[in-house]
């Protein structure tokens, strides 16, 4: 089929260039693991380049290249599961990918951001601990900054089940993120004390 | 208390920038005079900010970006090459080619005077007689597309030349009334013989008339009118007059220089159905 080029196109790969980072940290928190975030993103590209040619940008670009790169993601896991899944809304998933690659990050992490810093370590602790459909939910709203509206188009559930999904990711966060201060009133006193 | 749990449940909503306006005003006015409302969106919004803080910063792998620039970028020259480039040079040489047919058929069709079609003729007509300056000369069809960005109520690039010399060059554009909007008018030259093309939104105008020629899933409208030669068509959103007056010798010289025959193949068949 011959087309005349439209301004579109450049602005979805200009989207996608300008989109890569993001879509990085979003595969990792999917994958945790560099390498399979890496081919995940390259694969989500791909489509999307496909999918622009094809059919253009129906939706915001971001909102777009995020709902492909997880429909990439979903059907790479049910390729691997090779059957349906079944996902426990009670309980994480154990063999999610190792944890260590995406609970560290490149920040420069100085003596006086040193408390900050163990809270923000203890906080992607406990999002990485979530079940997905919770981690997923904080990841897109908190990290990226989509709208409840934009998360639902991501997932393709209604907004109403991604509220409800955050309130209880949040509830979850709660309780460690208390764990969490005894636990620092107990690391300075050591600190202080050496 | 039925109240202050109704503004508990609300206080996320109001933290995610989810509410409507009269509904933040009620929140804000209830936790102003409610302590404990007061308190329970102080350790929401701190717990939301610890997560926003908490956002892992990773570097995007060099191999990775690499990767996605190429693919990118051979996306765009193939768009350019396979999709856009054969477009212009199909219109081209259907003109060329129908011109035979159609002087010896000597057919002539006249379109209402407010149709895209009469608009595009006379435009062109009035281009040559000098009584339509153009706004913008550039010989880079991507100069011209900037200068229409945000013009027009529709997007349109313009097509270029992948690579070598062009068989042709762009003379220049402006901005034109159709159906009380602006239209895009861009003046081409080949070989000496200038061709208008005029380009609008599918919603205020569609292709009819003339015969009906089919090609790779686009179907073009040809017509004489005034002694002009019209090829329109819509694509994508968008409708397309080319106007010229092509001579026979023409043909020859723009498939050799348009270094594309699965163009010229292409058509073969539209023009033995013709």
């Amino acid at each position: 089929m011959i087309r005349f080029r439209k301004t579109e196109s450049d602005n979805g790969e200009h989207a996608i260039l300008e989109n890569l980072g993001a879509l990085y940290g979003f595969a990792m928190s999917l994958t945790r693991n560099p390498t399979d975030a890496e081919d995940l993103v390259q694969e989500a590209c791909l489509r999307a380049i496909k999918g622009l040619i094809q059919n253009g940008i129906k939706s915001d670009p971001k909102v777009w290249l995020f709902t492909i790169l997880r429909n990439v993601w979903i059907n790479q896991w049910r390729r691997r599961t090779n059957g349906p899944e079944f996902i426990l809304l009670g309980k994480s998933r154990a063999d999610g990918g190792p944890l260590q690659e995406w609970l560290s990050d490149e920040r420069e992490r100085p003596e006086d951001h040193f408390d900050r810093n163990v809270v923000s370590g203890k906080i992607r602790l406990a999002i990485s601990g979530l079940p997905e459909v919770f981690r997923e939910v904080v990841v897109l709203r908190y990290f990226e900054g989509f709208s409840y509206r934009q998360i639902a188009s991501i997932l393709g559930c209604p907004a109403g089940t991604v509220m409800s999904r955050l309130n209880r990711a949040r509830a979850e966060l709660r309780t460690i993120l208390n764990e969490k201060n005894t636990a620092l009133m107990v690391l300075r006193r050591k600190l202080g004390s050496g | 208390m039925e109240v202050d749990k109704h503004i508990l449940d609300y206080i996320p909503l109001y933290l995610d920038d989810e509410l409507q306006e009269g509904e933040r005003l009620a929140v804000e006015m209830h936790v102003k005079g409610c302590p404990d409302c007061r308190a329970a969106l102080d350790a929401e919004r701190e717990l939301i900010s610890a997560i926003r803080n908490a956002r892992p910063i990773y570097k995007t792998p060099a191999s990775l970006q690499a990767n996605i620039a190429k693919v990118v970028q051979t996306s765009g020259s193939r768009h350019n090459l396979v999709s856009s480039w054969p477009l212009i040079a199909a219109c081209a040489v259907l003109l060329l080619a129908i011109a035979v047919f159609w002087l010896a058929a000597s057919t002539s069709l006249r379109g209402d005077p407010s149709s895209f079609v009469t608009v595009a003729v006379n435009n062109h007509a009035r281009y040559l007689n000098g009584q339509l300056p153009l706004e913008v000369f550039s010989d880079s069809p991507e100069k011209i597309s900037a200068w229409f960005a945000g013009k027009l109520g529709f997007n349109l690039k313009l097509p270029d030349y992948p690579q070598g010399p062009k068989p042709y060059h762009v003379e220049g554009a402006r901005l034109v009334g159709f159906q009380d909007d602006y239209a895009a008018y861009v003046v081409y030259r080949l070989n000496g013989h200038p061709i208008s093309l005029l380009v609008t939104s599918d919603s205020v105008a569609r292709p009819s008339g003339g015969e009906e020629i089919p090609w790779e899933g686009l179907r073009f409208h040809f017509q004489s009118v005034a002694g002009w030669k019209v090829l329109t068509w819509s694509d994508d959103g968008l409708t397309y007059a080319l106007v010229s007056n092509l001579e026979e010798r023409g043909q020859a010289s723009c498939i050799v220089c348009h270094q594309d025959e699965r163009v010229f193949r292409g058509l073969q068949p539209s023009q033995k159905s013709m």
